[in-house]
């Protein structure tokens, strides 16, 4: 069986993020990128099926910027054996990534797809469903814990105020959330190896995929910085404050 | 009119210094009495806090006029003793002078009052597009004023230096009352004896650090941390030298399999499966040639077998969780009653002097578990023992006073230092002869006698 793994170049999770003067984006210029840390577990995951046996291969996609290599590289130094890099020009929506994803898995027929549950730059948490509905394979998101069975996976899912064990029959569609593993570090001599791995190059128009922007994005604002504590003297002045003025008692 | 009454002494306090800044309350007594060593007894008689140069003078005219002992004291992260008071000495806290200034961005300074906190400095720098380079585990609760009084060190020293190449300017108030203007700031000045290199490493002896202007920098870019597994000591400085020609370090620190597994029974994972001897975290700024370059150091090492495995770290995540290993060894250990010393040699000495210490304890101690950590890059470093489980601690300690002697014998005749960066204090005094010749220790003494003539400042302290 083969798994397809989505990766994702996105801004580092731990960077501080900086508005642009004109408020059109958030300012990338000379910040550290990295792969998006649920798409991090979603590799990690991968690489433990297949150490545990019946996964052949693993297939890393990035869509994106020509540099989203480097997480490609990185997805292959923690354990993926080929990559598959898709370029775009500029940003590509959730639908043109899931169509695009829709395409590989059209020509690679994996067992399993995994990616992250969402992107934490976009936030928008979709693609993995958008690419369950577009292929009509079944999905299992917000994974914590999976087990492949034969041609049934199981896939222990978090939901509000508790879990759900779902049965799903391959192929399937996951998406990973942060519980479910802890990503390994890369080793320096499987960097090495990365780079000797294969990938293949593509473009949207290479897999038939048009790229379109359905949503624009107006404006970007910072968060409005808050203001200095206070230190009051007392309890009772502490109630006061709250009750005067913060309203909250 | 020598000596003072208790009433007198605590009335004269409140004439220099506002009633709620000063103290004689048991719960202060005790947490100001002490630093991070924990072997001596917390006894002074009052602590203040002062908030103004003026009141730090009038505080030393009053002890000169009465014999009074006063101790500075900053953060209490030391690890010498050195603001420790146990003999009826007034602590004099800067906990309310902690002013930090505005980021010069033209002079690459920032002002701040001896009581700024080490990070909340490293933050301001920060905010101001700069970097102040000094940085150690206790960061966030050691002060400016005690990080120049020890002369601090840390953990970016092979590419930064020590504390002593970061400050600027300095004002002081000396054990006779002066009020000093060091250095202002400047970064040329050829006019004759640099006192404020006397008052950096002074560890309180010779005066109160009441402002400090530090220099900053450009904060490096992408940092990247690659922990390796090293077969053996030797190893260790082929490793150092191999990466060093290759790349810009910003640090070089090393620690062993027997710290790795306890902070790794502490939360931590293991970087990878392999294990070895001994670790080492280096640290550079990534960029792609610098990428190259590492790989190239890493893969040549692997080819002489000086190296097991290695990782990297992938994001800024990796990062800090790859330097947990490191910093988190001084807490973790904590938890042992450890014995801790904190030596250094030549860098090139270090492979053999470390393999004579480890000798020694095994033949002299054989059931004394050994974790060595610390700043290998520098030649710097820290031994700790944990007290085994069947010994008391004072069983423990006495042994530990006789290991003391053998691993100081072996300093000596390596030409090292029986405190690398951690100072004299307490806890080193009588083994300062070690280091620093006769001739050398009198003139320390003459030193004090220029600045502190009535012995006022942190008497008891450094010199023997
Ligand atoms: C977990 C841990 C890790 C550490 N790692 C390192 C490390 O990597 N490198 C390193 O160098 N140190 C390290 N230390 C030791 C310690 O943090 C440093 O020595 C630090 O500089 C002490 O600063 P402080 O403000 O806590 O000083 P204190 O402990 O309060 O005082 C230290 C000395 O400075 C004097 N002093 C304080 N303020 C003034 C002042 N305003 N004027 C004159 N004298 C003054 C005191 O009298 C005393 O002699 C570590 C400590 C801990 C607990």
């Amino acid at each position: 069986m083969k798994i397809l793994v989505a990766v994702k170049r996105v801004i580092d999770y731990n960077v501080k993020v900086r508005v642009k003067s004109d408020q059109s984006d958030v300012d990338l210029s000379n910040v550290k990128m990295a792969m998006n840390p649920f798409c991090e577990i979603a590799v990690e995951e991968a690489v433990r099926l297949k150490e545990k046996g019946g996964v052949d291969e693993i297939i890393v996609v990035s869509v994106g910027e020509a540099k989203s290599e480097e997480q490609i590289r990185s997805a292959m130094a923690l354990g993926a054996d080929r990559g598959i890099l898709v370029t775009t020009d500029g940003p590509a929506s959730s639908l043109t990534v899931a169509k695009t994803l829709k395409a590989i898995v059209e020509k690679e027929q994996p067992g399993l797809v995994i990616m992250g549950k969402q992107a934490i730059d976009t936030d928008n948490n979709q693609t993995g469903q958008m690419l369950s509905a577009l292929t009509g394979m079944a999905q299992g998101v917000f994974a914590s814990e999976i087990t492949i069975d034969g041609d049934k996976l199981t896939v222990i899912r978090e939901i509000d105020g508790g879990l759900q064990t779902l049965s799903l029959k391959m192929p399937a569609v996951v998406t990973a959330d942060l519980r479910l593993n802890e990503p390994r570090y890369a080793k320096l001599p499987d960097i090495m190896k990365a780079k000797r791995k294969p990938l293949d190059k593509l473009t949207l128009a290479d897999l038939g995929v048009e790229a379109r922007q359905t949503v624009k994005a107006v404006k970007v604002a910072a968060p409005a910085d808050r203001k200095a504590g206070i230190k009051v003297a007392d309890v009772a002045a502490l109630v006061d404050k709250l009750k005067n003025e913060a309203k909250v008692l | 009119m020598l000596g003072l009454g208790r009433q007198e002494l605590m009335s004269a306090l409140c004439h220099i210094f506002d009633q709620d800044k000063v103290r004689d309350d048991q719960t202060t007594l005790q947490s100001h009495g002490c630093d991070t060593t924990k072997a001596y007894t917390a006894a002074p008689q009052a602590v203040v806090f002062p908030t103004t140069t003026e009141q730090v003078q009038a505080l030393v005219l009053l002890a000169n006029a009465h014999q009074l002992s006063l101790v500075p004291s900053g953060g209490r992260t030391g690890l010498s003793g050195g603001a420790v008071a146990s003999n009826n000495e007034i602590v004099v806290s800067f906990d309310y002078m902690n002013a930090i200034g505005d980021v010069n961005t033209i002079d690459q300074t920032v002002t701040v009052q001896p009581g700024a906190i080490t990070q909340l400095v490293q933050q301001a720098a920060e905010h101001a597009g700069l970097y102040y380079p000094v940085d150690f585990a206790s960061s966030g609760s050691s002060h400016i004023g005690g990080n120049i009084a020890t002369n601090a060190g840390g953990i970016k020293v092979i590419r930064y230096g020590m504390t002593r190449d970061w400050v600027l300017g300095l004002k002081v108030v000396t054990g006779t009352g002066a009020i000093l203007n060091l250095n202002k700031g400047l970064i040329k000045n050829n006019t004759g004896y640099d006192f404020r290199h006397l008052f950096i490493g002074s560890e309180g002896t010779l005066g109160f650090i009441v402002e400090a202007t530090l220099g900053l920098t450009q904060p490096p870019n992408n940092l990247t941390a690659v922990v390796l597994g090293i077969s053996s000591m030797d190893g260790i400085m082929n490793v150092l030298q191999t990466f060093q020609n290759s790349i810009t370090l910003t640090a070089f620190e090393f620690f062993s399999e027997s710290g790795l597994s306890l902070v790794t029974q502490h939360g931590l994972n293991r970087p990878f499966e392999a294990k070895a001897p001994f670790y080492v975290l280096l640290e550079y700024e990534q960029t792609a040639d610098a990428d190259a370059l590492v790989m190239a150091a890493f893969e040549q090492c692997m080819e002489n077998a000086w190296v097991v495995d290695g990782v990297i770290s992938q994001n800024e995540t990796q990062l800090q969780t790859l330097w947990a290993l490191r910093e988190n060894l001084s807490e973790t250990c904590a938890a042992y009653t450890p014995y801790k010393n904190d030596i250094s040699v030549k860098v090139s000495d270090v492979p053999t002097f470390l393999a004579e210490i480890d000798a020694v304890i095994a033949v002299g101690y054989p059931d004394f578990a050994i974790v060595w950590w610390g700043h290998i890059g520098d030649g710097n470093l820290h031994l700790n023992i944990l007290k085994p489980e069947h010994l008391t601690k004072t069983d423990f300690f006495d042994a530990c006073k006789r290991v003391n002697k053998d691993v100081f014998d072996i300093v000596e005749r390596f030409g090292g230092s029986v405190s690398a960066e951690h100072g004299v204090g307490l806890l080193k005094k009588e083994y300062l002869h070690h280091t620093r010749s006769a001739a050398d220790i009198a003139l320390m003494h003459g030193v004090k006698a220029v600045f502190d003539p009535q012995g006022i400042m942190n008497p008891g302290k450094m010199l023997p």
